[in-house]
């Protein structure tokens, strides 16, 4: 059985590799059938608001990673309701909001964290 | 299980440390290191709310040295290879990076 692996994005969309780096890792974990989680916290959250126009900064969009994580079988995805709120963004349909007690008691159970 | 949160942003230009506090559990514990280590800067307010949490707490002894942060009696000077036994002691290492 493989170690299960939650994959930890904070950072916005546009403002480096990360974002679109966390979203690979976890793809690829899907690919192979492994037991991966992914949760958005802090600024990581923006990378769930709709209507986002990658083009204008000469960019690739990244919601088709996002709709591919259910194709990738990744169900378990989440997001920091307190990081949502901070913002002042809705929850989203694409991810589960999460108290911090719940994150911390999901960074318990995975076996592995990654944050980027 | 346990988990050992490593550190090593500034906590006066990142998030990382105050959300790090915020999702840890009471068997965690938190390695600072690099400018991680400006949380130890006395009086101000991440030590204040490193401090209230009570967690356990480790600094890298060269970062801190380097810095001229007195490490205080709540957290612990660790070197490379305590740093390396604490990553083993716990059951995972989250690098917050």
């Amino acid at each position: 059985m493989s170690k299960s692996l939650l994959v930890i994005s904070r950072q916005a969309p546009w403002s480096g590799p990360s974002a679109r780096e966390a979203l690979d890792i976890v793809l690829a974990g899907g690919a192979f059938d492994l037991p991966i989680g992914l949760l958005f916290l802090d600024d990581g959250v923006f990378q769930l608001a709709t209507s986002q126009d990658a083009k204008a900064v000469q960019q690739k969009d990244l919601s088709a990673n996002l709709q591919a994580l259910s194709l990738f079988g990744i169900d378990d995805v989440f997001a920091c309701r307190h990081s949502l709120n901070e913002r002042g963004l809705v929850s989203p349909a694409s991810a589960q909001p999460l108290s911090s007690e719940q994150i911390h008691e999901m960074i318990d159970r995975y076996e592995q964290v990654i944050t980027l | 299980m346990s988990t050992l949160h490593v550190v090593s942003h500034s906590p006066f230009t990142d998030s990382r440390l105050n959300s790090c506090l915020r999702l840890c559990g009471a068997q965690d514990a938190i390695l600072l290191c690099g400018d991680g280590a400006y949380a130890l800067q006395a009086a101000s307010a991440p030590f204040q709310a490193l401090q209230a949490k009570g967690l356990k707490v480790f600094v890298l002894a060269e970062d801190s040295q380097a810095r001229n942060l007195p490490v205080p009696a709540w957290a612990d000077s660790v070197d490379y290879p305590a740093f390396v036994q604490l990553s083993i002691n716990y059951d995972k290492v989250n690098t917050w990076l």
